[in-house]
């Protein structure tokens, strides 16, 4: 049997979930026997392959257009997707601009910051995404397993992949269950 | 008793017991949040629905009375669909991220029972609506996103308090905490015993000080007890790495459901004084550093310099029994000086201990106040002296209770009470006159003459002595203004009322250790200062003004204290003490009871307690100490306090 393959990308999130993921040190090299490691941000290949994967991963949540993009696209190309973190499970960090909204958030940012003087301006570009209410990738696309924490510990991560790859479906409670 | 079966399992429990704690002693747990076991049941949160045979509906098990026969489950697929709904509600009300909050990993309920239903995620996303948070109070913060409306906070500030601060204002979802019906806290009536932050299932009261200082099991735990006056609450100290970080109540103990006032709870954390570190000696008028080796000498050889009789000493009633002990061992017996006295200006213990002599052992403990119906309070502040035990009393207020209070200044218990008889002043004779003749069979001559003499209100006059021959559970107290020993003759036919009408008798004994040291045969109410030496072992205590300005008239001034306070500035000596969590000791509390302040910190090394102190000048003067104090202090407590 092939091994399975898996994908995964960032979304409005931290990068911290990856980091942890890549804190289950040699346990990688395990991980690699066991499983295909295709595209990922700190990997060479930036898109899940068109044909395809078996486990799609995604870290943090959804905040713009271009995060509303990446979403779909991993889940139609995945036939198990990981909502990894708290962002990608609940909104997060980033869900917090919900409370006063894109406007307010951007200002604060760009215009208001202490360390901006008065040429700060909004960013306006039309090539850029456009703004959203933040979401958790479940209001978005289905998702097959949460894996909350800020971020989810090596363990939890290694459990999770190493359940799937043997033809297991991982269940997220007791121990691996953590929201910080 | 009842007998029911949860999950099949047979239990009996008490008549009046709730299906809960039938759950509880067959063994099982049911999740619950807005349950505590300190407070009446309420039903708020539904999130402890179980199963009973027969019911139309789920039931909460935390209200529903158990009854004989009844068939309980608590884990089928409803009673678990029915908590996962149940919560996935609470978390999509309002702000309830866990990453955001401080209040996480064990030290939240909330996230606990979610873990506990293996829940990983929210099936309902939180539409970000922002509650009123209100920072205005200086020692916690009350943040109504993260409130789930448990009202736990509310039940405890009424129920057991007393305060009735704190409610809930709007409906359905707009739901909000506020003080007062929407006054800031920190303008509010609110007394900060912090009560309510401690009860908090969530995030939603929050400690400003120890927040994101650690979760619960970072902390080294500590049970002691109180030393901020003498009722003896039992508290919780925790800390971290050597440092103090919150003091909490100890809500497993069985005295006043485990509550603190505003000084248990905060004068520790709000020490800001700075700390004496060394030995110090007054050379040219100023304090200059010394060590202990030389320090010592200096007092040796001061001692030594003065007849006896001549020198003076001092003890805090802050001080532990063991150091009370050391004092009176050192000074009074071995040295035999002139004055060894508590400074204090407290008879009240002296009273006692002169009551039972004629009476036998005579006074009740505290929990008395827990089942009284009536009180008669004489010359003592409840509120603001003994603040827990006012609590006892305040959360009276809702029920028929009856007081009667003879008070220097008008205080604000009285306001809480409808049935109430309130003399401002010092005629407690008049009253103790104007009870006992009543009892006598109908209005006697003089109680008109009393009434209008004392100005009191005569209906309520009335009212109230008509009630006295129905009391069931009464109790006196008496507090430092009455308890005076040139008040004997008074005192002593009080006391002969109260065996009278079956009255239970409380003496509140002034600071935290006074009616030890006064049982240890220290002198009470001392007259500071004209003496060619004196000691003062202060410790951690604050600087009484009465003490400070009789210190001035004295000669060689030797200050054993924590703090660089107003002692120390006319200190020709200072020795640097140690503080109440450096140490362990020993304390009596106003009822009786001998509590044991368990060490929670290490001083530095440079701090010494003063038993240490005296050992070491004991042992330059070759005394030896007598530290065997327990048994003698055993006796002498049963032969004044009812067992």
């Amino acid at each position: 049997m092939a091994k399975p393959k898996v994908a995964s990308d960032w979304l409005a999130g931290c990068a911290g979930c990856h980091m942890s993921f890549l804190d289950m040190d040699e346990r990688i090299i395990e991980l690699t026997k066991l499983v295909d490691l295709r595209a990922t941000p700190i990997t060479d290949l930036k898109e899940p392959d068109k044909e395809g994967v078996d486990v799609g991963i995604l870290e943090g949540g959804i905040s713009n257009s271009y995060n509303e993009e990446v979403a779909i696209k991993m889940r139609e190309r995945s036939k198990i997707l990981i909502a990894l973190g708290d962002c990608a499970v609940f909104g997060g960090v980033p869900a917090m601009r919900n409370f006063v909204g894109a406007d307010e958030a951007l200002k604060r940012a760009y215009i208001e910051t202490e360390s901006t003087d008065e040429s700060g301006k909004v960013p306006d570009d039309p090539e850029l995404a456009e703004m959203q209410h933040v979401r958790p990738v479940s209001d978005v696309v289905k998702v097959d397993v949460f894996l909350p924490g800020c971020a989810p510990s090596a363990d939890a991560i290694f459990y999770v992949l190493a359940e799937l790859a043997q033809g297991r479906m991982p269940e997220v409670n007791d121990l691996t269950n953590n929201w910080h | 008793m009842i007998k029911l079966t949860v999950n099949e399992l047979p239990v009996e429990v008490e008549p009046g017991s709730t299906v809960l704690e039938a759950v509880q002693k067959a063994g099982f747990n049911v999740p619950t949040l807005c349950y505590h076991p300190k407070l009446v049941p309420y039903g708020a949160c539904r999130l402890c629905l179980v199963e009973v045979e027969g019911a139309r509906t789920l039931q909460p098990s935390c209200t529903f009375p158990a009854a004989e026969g009844m068939k309980v489950q608590t884990d089928t697929e409803k009673t678990k669909a029915a908590r996962h709904f149940v919560l996935s509600m609470l978390f999509s009300e309002r702000n309830h991220f866990c990453m955001y909050c401080q209040d996480t990993d064990g030290d939240c309920d909330l996230q606990q029972a979610a873990y506990d239903e293996g829940m990983n995620h929210w099936p309902i996303t939180p539409p970000y609506k922002p509650y009123y948070v209100d920072t205005s109070h200086p020692d916690f913060v009350l943040d109504n996103n993260r409130c789930i409306i448990c009202r736990r906070c509310v039940r405890t500030c009424a129920e057991l308090v007393g305060n009735h601060t704190l409610g809930i204002e709007e409906r359905g979802s707009a739901n909000v905490l506020v003080a007062d019906g929407n006054v800031p806290l920190g303008e509010s009536t609110c007394i900060s015993c912090g009560n309510c932050v401690q009860v908090c299932p969530t995030g939603a009261l929050f400690d400003r000080r120890s927040m994101y200082q650690g979760r619960e099991t970072d902390l080294t735990h500590t049970k002691s007890v109180c030393l901020d006056c003498s009722v003896g609450c039992y508290r919780v100290v925790k800390t971290r790495d050597n440092r103090l970080v919150r003091v909490d109540g100890d809500m497993d103990a069985t005295f006043a459901d485990g509550l603190l006032c505003e000084k248990g709870r905060y004068n520790p954390v709000r020490e800001d004084r700075v700390r004496v570190n060394q030995p110090l000696i007054r050379r040219d008028g100023e304090l200059q550093p010394i060590n202990w080796e030389d320090a010592l000498n200096v007092v040796s050889t001061q001692l030594k310099a003065h007849d006896s009789a001549e020198i003076k000493a001092y003890i805090s009633g802050r001080q532990s029994i063991e150091n009370l002990s050391a004092f009176q061992s050192f000074f009074k017996e071995n040295y035999k000086v002139g004055q060894a006295a508590l400074l204090g200006h407290d008879e009240s213990a002296a009273v006692s201990f002169e009551l039972a002599r004629e009476f036998g052992a005579f006074e009740s403990d505290l929990n008395a106040l827990l089942e009284a119906d009536a009180a008669i309070i004489l010359g003592a502040d409840m509120i603001n002296d003994y603040p827990v035990a006012g609590f006892m009393l305040k959360r009276k207020l809702s029920d028929a209770f009856n007081l009667v209070m003879v008070t220097k200044e008008a205080n604000a218990l009285a306001n809480h009470f409808t049935n109430r008889l309130v003399s401002v002043g010092e005629n407690y004779e008049q009253i103790i006159n104007l009870l006992s003749c009543y009892k006598d069979g109908g209005v006697c001559d003089e109680t008109e003459k009393i009434i209008e003499s004392e100005g009191l209100a005569a209906h309520r006059a009335y009212r109230l002595l008509q009630s006295v021959q129905l009391w069931q559970d009464p109790v006196i107290i008496l507090g430092d203004e009455f308890a005076k020993l040139e008040n004997l003759e008074a005192l002593k036919k009080l006391v002969r009322y109260a065996q009278q009408i079956g009255a239970k008798v409380i003496i509140m004994k002034g600071d935290t250790n006074s009616f030890a040291a006064s049982l240890l045969g220290l002198e009470l109410n001392p007259e500071v200062g004209k003496s060619p030496v004196a000691f003062y072992a202060l410790g951690d205590g604050h600087a009484c003004h009465h003490a400070l300005e009789g210190m001035k008239n004295g000669g060689y001034k030797i200050v054993q204290t924590s703090y660089m306070d107003e002692f120390a500035e006319l200190a020709d000596l200072v020795l640097p003490g140690k503080i109440w969590a450096e140490e362990e000791g020993h304390y009596l509390t106003t009822d009786g009871r001998i509590e044991l302040n368990r060490q929670a910190l290490e001083a530095d090394g440079q701090q010494r307690s003063v038993s240490e102190v005296l050992a070491d000048l004991s042992a330059k003067s070759g005394f030896s100490l007598q530290t065997d104090w327990q048994a003698a202090m055993t006796s002498k407590v049963a032969s004044i306090v009812l067992a």
